[in-house]
């Protein structure tokens, strides 16, 4: 054995060592702490203080739920509720984005099936068999995956105020289902689903719409009389808004869950927009664009 | 009663973490070893399977007992279950879809080979 093999022999043992003696101590300590942290009770106190146990640490206060976001998942309610106008132009930012994306392949409109069609005009080549995408056994489980997918990132969305998730990360989970669909059996899968790009534009303004008009309906019930503010979520003494529907720390939680439903369709649609104008032939949208040059 | 099939359970889901370990140390050591980019794979989803599936199952297993837990330990199996099953489908998936497009790009010689039938078909 040389020396360099010797050196490298006891490195991987220290380092297995460390390792183990690092992961008994991870699995010897007390797991779930039973007492809430002092962070923990900190954030708990804005965002679930209608909770008598977070009352119970902050007697103080008088009225605590002035400040109840009505979520149990902190993340949620600091980007929604205590820094939303920040959440809401990052919402706008991408929107602009994906326009922007959209605008550089402008004049596509059709899909790629009829595009054939109009190519073909009824000849013997039927792009639309099942010839298409990988082989049998890969298709299969994509398809299975395609729901699979959309399950898992509706889940990740409206449970996003109870636990970690949210719209973002649910809209990009869901995303995934196209782009994997588009890799494993094709493009025409994809559009004969129906998410075709204009389809997906709609459903992509409709989640921002909702997003705004939500940010909107505290302020527009403000021109009744009353205090309130743009974003408010729930109920506070200086304002007269009745706040979004909350049944305690159950199910439905205030603002916030419609929230992140709207963003998963915006987020989620505005993804697969981009994953359908990059799938496209480079052939197809250079003659569209070419063809507009040359009117010029 | 509960308590003893509670237990044989969370001492079956140990050991099949246990089995975990040494699956993946079995695929680390192939991916080393093995002469050829398909028996390599091969390792690789011992790793993915052996090494992450029976695992999880394991964990399914030990979260009844884990009384620490509380409620959230159903959801703890619950999770353990479906991510387990989500693996089962995707992972020899994956492999296979590499191994076929390897095999049809012909990118890597089969060498050592000792049979090839699917060359064989393909004539």
């Amino acid at each position: 054995m040389k020396t360099r093999e010797k050196i490298l022999l006891a490195l991987i043992i220290i380092s297995l060592a460390l390792l183990a003696v690092i992961l008994s101590f991870g699995a010897l300590g007390a797991v779930p702490l039973k007492t809430i942290r002092p962070l923990g009770s900190f954030y708990l106190y804005f965002m679930a203080n209608n909770n008598i146990v977070i009352q119970e640490i902050y007697p103080s206060i008088t009225k605590p739920s002035d400040f109840w976001a009505a979520s149990t998942e902190g993340i949620t309610a600091i980007l929604w509720d205590y820094r939303g106008l920040d959440t809401l132009f990052e919402t706008s930012v991408f929107f602009f984005a994906i326009i922007g994306s959209v605008s550089v392949f402008r004049y596509y409109s059709v899909s790629l099936e009829e595009k054939n069609k109009k190519n073909t005009n009824n000849s013997s080549t039927n792009t639309k068999t099942s010839g298409q995408g990988l082989s049998l056994i890969v298709k299969l489980i994509t398809r299975i995956n395609f729901v699979v997918i959309i399950a898992v990132s509706a889940s990740i969305a409206f449970h996003g105020q109870l636990t970690p998730g949210g719209g973002f990360q649910g809209g990009a989970t869901l995303a995934v289902a196209p782009l994997l669909a588009i890799a494993a059996l094709s493009r025409y899968f994809v559009e004969d689903v129906g998410l075709k790009k204009n389809t997906m534009l709609t459903i992509r303004t409709l989640g921002l719409l909702i997003i705004g008009l939500l940010a909107l309906t505290p302020l527009i019930m403000g021109f009744a009389g009353g205090n309130p503010y743009i974003m408010e979520n729930q109920p506070k003494s200086w304002a007269m808004f009745i706040g979004f529907p909350s049944f305690g720390l159950g199910v439905l939680l205030g603002s916030l869950a419609f929230y992140n439903m709207a963003e998963l369709l915006a987020v989620g649609a505005g993804f697969t927009v981009v994953f359908l104008l990059l799938t496209l032939p480079e052939e197809f949208f250079k003659k569209i664009l070419s063809r507009e040059v040359g009117k010029q | 009663m509960i308590e003893l099939v509670k237990t044989i359970l969370f001492f079956i889901g140990m050991g099949l973490v246990g089995l975990g370990a040494v699956f993946d140390l079995i695929g680390a050591l192939g991916l080393l070893r093995f002469p050829n980019f398909f028996v390599r794979l091969h390792a690789a989803t011992i790793g993915a399977i052996g090494g992450a599936v029976y695992p999880l199952i394991g964990v399914a297993l030990m979260a009844p007992s884990l009384e620490s837990f509380g409620q959230y330990r159903w959801y703890l199996m619950g999770g353990a279950i479906i991510t387990a099953l989500f693996i089962v489908l995707a992972a020899p998936t994956g492999s296979h879809a590499l191994a076929r497009a390897t095999h049809r790009a012909k990118v890597v010689p089969v060498e050592p080979k000792v049979v090839d039938h699917l060359e064989e078909d393909r004539g």
